[in-house]
């Protein structure tokens, strides 16, 4: 066992002597994740529709929610107009404010202010926003109403009590269109899932090569020529890709949690996820090494197969996008059990336990190809 | 115990889909032996050691190290041997020292004894100074020394070489010669595989004629010279009573055909190092004044064209 570990340890260690192994393993997905947050995270400002009658307190809470950093407005006169544009996602989120808006504010009635958001886009926040425009309006109307009565500090006081917990507006959500992803998705968070599975499949492949150069070098023969047997031979072996592939991940992982902020969900769930990936990913590989004579020819087709399989899994656009049959056919691929676990943990904020089917899923990969693997391995370092 | 074999042979056979490799062969070598299979490319040399070493399975016949069976599934007699594979088996992106630690660790050394081998064997390899170079940055001769300094870490009681010196540079191959020469002093086995005769000549105590997957003669040099009738012949330039000289040295035991021609004897003797001092004594006493001597030899490479009709290299 201490030797498989030898073995397995110098497969790492011969990574890290390749620059560019160091670029694709380490610098290009992080790299990625990042590229990928920026361009459809960030950089973009929501829009909130409004539909405001003509009063004067109405308007002022427009001009409050102008006033909102990081946050633009478009006016709409007609009601229809404005969900439609809230469907289509032309705007983020609508807020209707009722015809008798400045009245019901004057008077002690309630009033309802209608929001509408799409689900997926930043809706949580833009409504926190609105029930703070509106909130600040009218309680800053509620006080001078009180004011009238009471004297301007006293006056003021109730104002700043009020802004928190207004009474008498209510904020009305409703869902409109399809939801895509929830709200709470940081920007990173959909790409760094999406690249981590792809890049450790990718690494995992590229140890196809790896092995197949170390079988041509005849150091598994010398190997087998010591006092180690055949299978501490092969465990160490597979031990090494598997190391490098968890190396990475744990890599990408951490760093973009630190780095990024990328959320990753339940951390006992993740780590399951890397594990089990991580092993149909080195699986994989020493398939493809036990079967492929040639280390070029296995390193290209290693990256073709590798990104492939990602784009078809998920990992280069979101499985939400495929059509149902494309989404059936996805599920072909080790990725999308990952991406549907990832999605679970972090978009649904699942945990450990929500995500077992997925982890049987691919842990049946794994087992299905390493145990081909092992055989082939053992076939061809035997007979050769 | 003294006088076991290290190594024990008998009856080996290995096809290859439609080739024979290796035909029923059968060799011993003694402790403290240097024992040379001698043949040319795809005489079964390789495929022959690779049974001895466990790492291919054999059709026929048995081999024992130390008295132990080999099989390519046994490990207990691995730790006896050392095998140098004829290709360079190393990795080129770690240094000479992480190559040796890593294999050394395979050997089952570890902790203190690993670093003092590890030490030892750049020393005897000579590459302390590159030791921590990357051996892709290595000379060929280098990496051939590198090579055949993994097989010594554990200190072997049989040392397997296959074809060490091939496509090395004179001088790398004359420190590797010297190397085989000083493991084979220090007791150990060697078990040495070459198409060089001049190499087997050097040094193997017996050698094994190999050819189309068999053993087509086995013993040492001398052996095997005079199973072939090959004689050693010794030219006498001299003046004086050539004819009388001749008809004495003629009457020598030991001594075949003397053929007289102008200023010089031609003797053909089947020892020329022991007859030498004797056939001057008896030349000069004849009345031949000798001026110069010249001693041929046969080599194994005329044995080796004598059994199999043709040469060693092409
Ligand atoms: N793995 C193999 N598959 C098929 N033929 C082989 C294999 N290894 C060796 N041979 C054949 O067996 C014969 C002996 O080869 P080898 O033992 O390598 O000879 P040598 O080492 O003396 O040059 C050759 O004809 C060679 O082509
Ligand atoms: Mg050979």
């Amino acid at each position: 066992m201490t030797k498989a570990f030898t073995i397995a340890a110098v497969g790492v260690l011969r990574l890290f002597r390749d620059r560019s192994n160091i670029f694709f393993v380490f610098v290009l997905p992080l790299a990625l994740v990042f590229l990928i947050g920026s361009v459809f995270g960030g950089g973009f400002t929501p829009t909130i529709g409004v539909s405001a009658p003509d009063g004067e307190l109405a308007r002022e809470v427009v001009s409050r929610l102008e006033e909102t950093d990081g946050i633009g407005v478009r006016s709409y006169t007609a009601r229809d107009e404005l969900v439609r544009a809230v469907e289509r996602g032309d705007v983020q989120a609508g807020v209707i404010l009722p015809v008798d808006f400045d009245e019901a504010l004057e008077g002690d009635g309630t009033v309802a202010v209608e929001f509408l958001a799409r689900p997926d886009a930043a809706g949580p926040q833009l409504r926190t926003a609105v029930a703070a425009a509106i909130a600040e309006e009218s309680a800053l109307v509620r006080a001078a109403r009180f004011g009238e009565r009471r004297g301007l500090t006293e006056a003021f006081d109730v104002a700043r009590r009020l802004q928190g917990e207004v009474s008498g507006v209510e904020v009305v959500t409703r869902a409109v269109g399809e939801a895509l992803f929830p709200s709470s998705l940081g920007r990173f968070d959909l790409g760094a899932s999406q690249q981590l599975v792809l890049f450790m499949f990718l690494t995992g492949l590229a140890g196809a090569s790896a092995l197949i150069e170390t079988r041509q070098l005849g150091v598994i023969r010398r190997m087998m020529s010591t006092p180690t047997g055949v299978g501490t031979i092969l465990l160490g072996e597979v031990l090494g890709r598997y190391g490098v592939v968890l190396v990475q991940g744990v890599y990408i992982v951490a760093f973009s949690l630190f780095a990024f902020g990328v959320d990753w969900g339940d951390p006992l769930g993740a780590v399951a996820i890397l594990v089990v990936f991580g092993a149909v990913s080195t699986a994989f590989a020493v398939l493809m090494g036990a079967t492929f004579r040639n280390a070029q020819q296995a390193g290209g087709l290693g990256v073709i197969l590798g990104l492939g399989v990602a784009a078809l899994g998920g990992s280069m656009v979101p499985l939400e996008i495929f059509s149902p049959t494309m989404r059936r056919v996805a599920h072909l691929t080790p990725h999308a059990w990952a991406y549907d676990a990832f999605a679970e943990l972090v978009r649904r904020d699942g945990s450990l336990s929500d995500i077992l089917g997925e982890l049987g899923v691919l842990a049946a990969y794994a087992l299905v190809a390493g145990t081909l693997a092992v055989w082939r391995l053992r076939v061809v370092t035997t007979w050769e | 115990m003294v006088g076991d074999p290290i190594v024990e042979v008998t009856g080996l056979r290995k096809r290859f889909g439609d080739v024979e490799a290796v035909r029923g062969i059968d060799f011993r070598v003694e402790v403290g032996e240097t024992y040379g299979l001698l043949g040319p490319n795809g005489a079964g040399k390789t495929t022959t050691i690779s049974i001895v070493a466990g790492l291919l399975r054999r059709d026929a016949g048995e081999v024992k190290v130390a008295g132990m069976p080999m099989d390519i599934d046994t490990a207990a007699p691995r730790a006896l041997i050392g095998l140098v594979p004829q290709e360079l088996a190393v990795y080129p992106d770690l240094t000479g020292r992480e190559n040796l630690r890593f294999f050394g660790k395979l050997y089952g050394l570890s902790g203190a004894s690993l670093r003092r081998r590890v030490e030892e064997v750049l020393e005897v390899i000579g590459l302390r100074d590159r030791a921590d170079d990357r051996v892709d940055e290595y000379s060929g001769g280098m990496k051939r020394r590198l090579n055949i300094g993994i097989g010594l870490l554990h200190e072997p009681k049989l040392l397997i070489l296959d074809e060490p010196t091939v496509g090395v540079d004179p001088q790398s191959r004359n420190a590797i010669l010297e190397s085989v020469e000083a493991l084979s002093a220090s007791g150990r086995g060697v078990l040495y595989t070459t198409h060089y005769m001049e190499e087997a000549e050097r040094l193997c105590d017996r050698v094994g004629i190999i050819d189309e997957g068999r053993l087509v003669a086995e013993g040492t040099r001398r052996e095997l010279i005079r199973l072939v009738g090959e004689r050693d012949r010794v030219r006498l330039q001299g003046s004086g009573n050539l004819s009388g000289a001749a008809d004495a040295l003629g009457r020598l035991d030991g001594v075949g055909d003397v053929v007289a021609a102008d200023r010089s004897l031609e003797v053909v003797t089947v020892d020329a190092a022991r007859l030498l001092p004797e056939l001057l004594a008896v030349a000069t006493e004849a009345g031949m004044a000798v001026t110069q001597v010249e001693v041929s030899q046969p080599d194994l490479e005329s044995v080796f064209l004598h059994l199999t009709g043709k040469a060693l290299r092409d």
